[in-house]
C-alpha cells in the first residue's frame, strides 16, 4: 500500500487465524514458565510489600486503636478521627501545610524553568553556575536550616544589612508568619537546583526550528516563551507541580529547624507532618493517634496529586 | 482488639517509611523472665551511656575493666549514645525488644519503661544497697502510681546562673550583686532593656515546669493524679514574663529558643543572664574568651528555697537475660568509689551517702571552679527535682505553646495555663 491510500473495511487485511497448538517440546529443549516474570518482580515486590504495604496497612490499623509506643492499643473505633476534627492544633497543621503549597509550588514550577532557560545557553563558564545553583540540592537539610538560622536570626547576617541600611530589624524567626514565609523561601532555594535539572532535560528536547520560525515571525523572547518553551515543557511543569506540591504538603525539615520543635511561637508553624512527629514519637508517644493523622495527610496528599493530574488531563482535552 | 508486640512494632516503619511521620512506636511491655537478680555474676552485660564516650571514654573503660578483674565470667559491652534523638533511641529499641541490660536514664525517661514492665524493680530485687544513697536521690527513681523504684540512683547536677558583669555594669546594675529574688531578677531585667535600648535582654528562654517550681507553683496534686501549675502563682509568674517581653527584657526569639540557641545567645552577649552547670565555665573560656573575663556565678533564683536537682539513674532491663551481672555492674558504676572517680573528672555530684562531706565538695581553693563546685555541692543537700515524672514530652510542648501565647498576649496568662493544664490532664487519663 502507498501513501495516501485508505483502508477500507473490504481491503482491511483478514485476520490471521490462530496458530495451531505448538508441538509438546522435545526433552532438552528450554521452556518460558508463565510464572518467570513473578520470579523476576518477587524481590522488588517483597521489599515493598515489607516496607511500604505492610506498614501503611498497619498505620491504618492502628489509627483505629488507643497504642502508645511501648502499650499495646485496644481498639476505639473512630475515636481518634473524632478527637482530631476537635482539636485545633490539627487545623494549625492543615492550613500551614496547605500555605505551604500554595506559597511554594508556583515558584517551584516557574522559577527552575527560568533558571533553566538561563544556564541553557552555552556560555563560557556556565557549568560552574549549573553546579552553583544545584549545590543546595545536595547540601544537608540540616546544614542548610542551620546557616538560614544564622543569617535570619535578630542578630544575623541579613538583620545587620537591613539595620545597616537604617531600617530596623525584621523578626524573620520570631514572627509566626515570616516564620513561615522564611521556611518557604529556603524550601525554594534548596529545590530550584533540583528542578532545575528535570527542566534542562526538557528544555533539551524542544526543537530549535520552532524557537526560529517563531523569531522570523517577528515574536519576541517572552512571545517566544509562551508560545513555544511553555507548550514544549507543558507536562514537564505538571510533573514539577504534582512533586512540589507532594513534598510541600509533607514539609518538616525546614519548618522544624527553623521554628524549633514546637513549631514556632505557640505552635503556629506546625505543620502537618511535624505534629505526626510531636505526638506520636517518645518513650509516652501517641501511636494510635499519630496513625490517624499520618492516615490523613496521606489522603490528602492522595487528593493533591489527583488534583493535579485531572487539571492536567482537562487542559490535554 | 489487642494489638500484638509485632504489629505495634511494625507501626515505627509505617510512619517512617510513609514519609508521614518520623515516629517510633513500640510493644507492650510484659516483663520477661523472673524479677530475681540473685545469682552468678556472669554473661554479657551491655551498657548504655547517654552522649558520654566523646569525653569520658577513658573513665569507662576503666570501670568496666575493674569490674570484670571483679567478675571474671562477666564481660561488659559498652554502647554510647548521642545526646540528640535520646529517648527515641530508647523508645525503637523498647519496641523491638534490643533494650540493653544496663541504661542510662533520668526519671521521666524511666517512668514509660517502668510502666510498660521493662525496668525492673530495684527496690524489690537489689533493696539491700538502698542505705548507700541519698535518701532523695534513691526515692527520685519511684514512680506515681507504683510500687518500687526503677533505677540505682548516679549522678546529681544543678545549675548556678551565669551573667555577664560587663553587661550588668553598663545597664548601670551593680555586678556584685546580681539579683537574688525573683522581684529583683524582674526589675533588674526591665532597667537591662530600658537602658541598652533593647538591644540586651536578661534572658534568652520561656519558663519552663522547672522554673514554675522555682518559682513556688504546686505542680501536681498531692497524689500525682492532676497538674496544678495554673494555680495563681502560676498565673503570676506567667504575668511577669509577659512584661519582661512587651519591654525587651526577654529576647524576642526566646518563643522558640532551645537551650542551645540561648546559651549561644548568651556567648555573644546579646543576653545578660543564662542557666548553666559548672561545665560550661570550660566552654566559655575556650569559646567566648571576652565573656569569660566578665563572667559572674550566682545561685538560680527561687522563691522556695531550694534548687533545682537534675538526676540521671541506672535502670536494669527486666528483660536482661543477665540480671545478676546487670543488677552488679550497675550498682558498681553508681557505688561510692566510682561516683566520687567520675565527679572529679568532671563537675557532676555523687548521689552516694557522704560523698557531698569530701573536702572535694566543701573546700574552695579561690577559683571560680571550686566555688560552683562548692557552692553547688551544698545547694543540692536540699535540692529537689522539679520535673514531675508523669509530665511527656507531648506534655512540656503544651506547656511551652501556652506559655508563648500569653507571653505574646495572645492569651490571657490565666486561660493559657487553664487550657495546658486541661490538656496535660486529658493526656494524663490517656496514658
Amino acid at each position: 500500500m502507498t501513501p495516501g491510500e485508505r483502508f477500507t473495511v473490504a481491503e482491511a487485511p483478514a485476520v490471521t487465524p490462530p496458530p495451531a497448538p505448538a508441538r509438546r517440546p522435545d526433552r532438552g529443549t528450554r521452556t518460558q514458565l508463565p510464572s518467570s516474570p513473578w520470579l523476576f518482580l518477587a524481590p522488588g515486590l517483597l521489599i515493598v510489600a515489607a516496607f511500604s504495604l505492610y506498614p501503611f496497612l498497619s498505620t491504618v490499623a492502628h489509627s483505629f486503636t488507643d497504642a502508645r509506643t511501648l502499650t499495646a492499643g485496644q481498639f476505639v473505633g473512630g475515636a481518634n478521627y473524632r478527637e482530631l476534627i476537635h482539636d485545633a492544633m490539627f487545623w494549625t497543621g492543615l492550613r500551614n501545610s496547605l500555605l505551604y503549597v500554595l506559597g511554594v509550588v508556583p515558584l517551584l514550577v516557574m522559577l527552575p524553568l527560568l533558571l533553566a532557560m538561563l544556564v541553557q545557553r552555552r556560555l563560557p563558564g556556565i557549568t560552574f553556575f549549573r553546579a552553583a545553583f544545584y549545590t543546595p540540592v545536595v547540601a544537608s537539610v540540616v546544614v542548610v536550616g542551620l546557616i538560614w538560622v544564622w543569617l535570619l536570626d535578630d542578630r544575623g547576617l541579613i538583620n545587620a544589612l537591613l539595620e545597616g541600611l537604617g531600617f530596623g530589624k525584621v523578626g524573620f524567626l520570631s514572627d509566626p508568619w515570616l516564620l513561615l514565609l522564611s521556611a518557604m523561601a529556603v524550601t525554594v532555594w534548596k529545590g530550584l537546583g533540583y528542578y532545575m535539572i528535570i527542566y534542562l532535560a526538557a528544555l533539551a528536547n524542544v526543537p530549535r526550528e520552532l524557537h526560529e520560525a517563531c523569531a522570523v515571525d517577528g515574536a519576541g523572547a517572552v512571545r517566544r516563551f509562551l508560545t513555544v518553551t511553555v507548550p514544549a515543557v507543558r507536562s514537564t511543569m505538571v510533573l514539577v507541580a504534582a512533586l512540589s506540591s507532594v513534598a510541600a504538603f509533607k514539609v518538616f525539615s525546614e519548618v522544624y529547624l527553623m521554628a524549633g520543635p514546637t513549631g514556632g511561637p505557640g505552635g503556629e508553624d506546625t505543620t502537618l507532618v511535624m505534629l505526626v512527629q510531636q505526638v506520636g514519637t517518645g518513650l509516652s508517644g501517641r501511636v494510635g493517634y499519630a496513625s490517624a493523622l499520618s492516615v490523613v495527610v496521606f489522603v490528602l496528599t492522595l487528593g493533591l496529586m489527583l488534583l493535579v493530574l485531572r487539571a492536567n488531563r482537562k487542559e490535554d482535552a | 482488639m489487642r494489638i500484638s508486640r509485632r504489629r505495634a512494632a511494625a507501626t515505627t516503619a509505617a510512619l517512617v517509611t510513609s514519609a508521614l511521620a518520623l515516629t517510633a512506636c513500640g510493644s507492650s511491655g510484659g516483663a520477661g523472665g523472673s524479677d530475681s537478680a540473685s545469682g552468678k555474676v556472669e554473661g554479657r552485660v551491655t551498657f548504655q551511656t547517654w552522649n558520654l564516650k566523646a569525653n569520658f571514654k577513658k573513665y569507662f573503660e576503666g570501670v568496666i575493666a575493674d569490674f570484670e578483674n571483679k567478675y571474671p565470667d562477666a564481660e561488659v559491652r559498652w554502647v554510647d549514645q548521642p545526646a540528640e534523638g535520646y529517648p527515641e533511641k530508647l523508645s525503637a529499641d523498647a519496641a523491638g525488644g534490643t533494650l540493653p541490660d544496663v541504661v542510662n536514664v533520668s526519671p521521666d525517661l524511666a517512668y514509660p519503661l517502668a510502666k510498660a514492665g521493662l525496668a525492673l524493680d530495684l527496690e524489690k530485687t537489689a533493696g539491700k544497697y538502698r542505705g548507700e544513697y541519698l535518701d532523695g536521690a534513691w526515692e527520685s527513681h519511684r514512680m506515681p502510681g507504683m510500687t518500687g523504684v526503677y533505677a540505682f540512683p548516679w549522678y546529681l547536677n544543678t545549675g548556678p546562673m551565669f551573667y555577664s558583669k560587663e553587661l550588668f555594669t553598663k545597664a548601670g546594675l551593680d555586678p556584685e550583686r546580681p539579683p537574688t529574688s525573683y522581684d529583683q531578677l524582674f526589675k533588674d531585667a526591665v532597667t537591662m532593656a530600658r537602658k541598652s535600648d533593647r538591644k540586651i535582654a536578661m534572658l534568652a528562654g520561656t519558663p519552663s515546669i522547672e522554673d514554675f517550681g522555682r518559682y513556688g507553683v504546686r505542680l501536681m496534686n498531692a497524689r500525682g493524679t492532676e497538674f496544678t501549675f495554673n494555680e495563681p502563682k502560676g498565673v503570676e509568674l506567667l504575668k511577669h514574663y509577659k512584661e519582661l517581653y512587651t519591654a525587651g527584657a526577654l529576647d524576642s526569639q526566646a518563643l522558640t529558643a532551645q537551650a542551645e540557641s540561648a546559651g549561644r545567645k548568651f556567648q555573644q552577649q546579646s543576653v545578660a543572664m543564662n542557666p548553666g552547670s559548672a561545665l560550661d565555665l570550660e566552654n566559655f573560656k575556650k569559646e567566648a574568651p571576652g565573656l569569660y573575663r566578665h563572667i559572674g556565678i550566682t545561685d538560680a533564683v527561687n522563691n522556695t528555697g531550694k534548687a533545682n536537682m537534675y538526676v540521671q539513674g541506672l535502670m536494669v532491663n527486666a528483660q536482661s537475660k543477665v540480671k545478676p551481672a546487670a543488677v552488679a555492674f550497675a550498682h558498681f558504676v553508681t557505688g561510692k568509689k566510682n561516683q566520687m572517680a567520675f565527679a572529679k573528672k568532671v563537675t557532676i555530684f555523687p548521689s552516694t551517702k557522704g560523698s557531698l562531706d569530701d573536702p572535694y565538695f566543701t573546700k574552695e581553693d579561690g577559683t571560680d571552679a571550686t566555688r560552683v563546685r562548692v557552692a553547688s555541692a551544698k545547694s543540692l543537700k536540699t535540692a529537689v527535682n522539679y520535673t514531675p515524672v508523669l509530665l511527656s514530652d507531648q506534655m512540656k510542648t503544651v506547656l511551652r505553646n501556652a506559655v508563648a501565647k500569653a507571653v505574646q498576649g495572645k492569651q490571657s496568662p490565666r486561660a493559657a495555663l487553664d487550657g495546658a493544664v486541661a490538656e496535660c490532664n486529658r493526656l494524663l487519663k490517656t496514658a
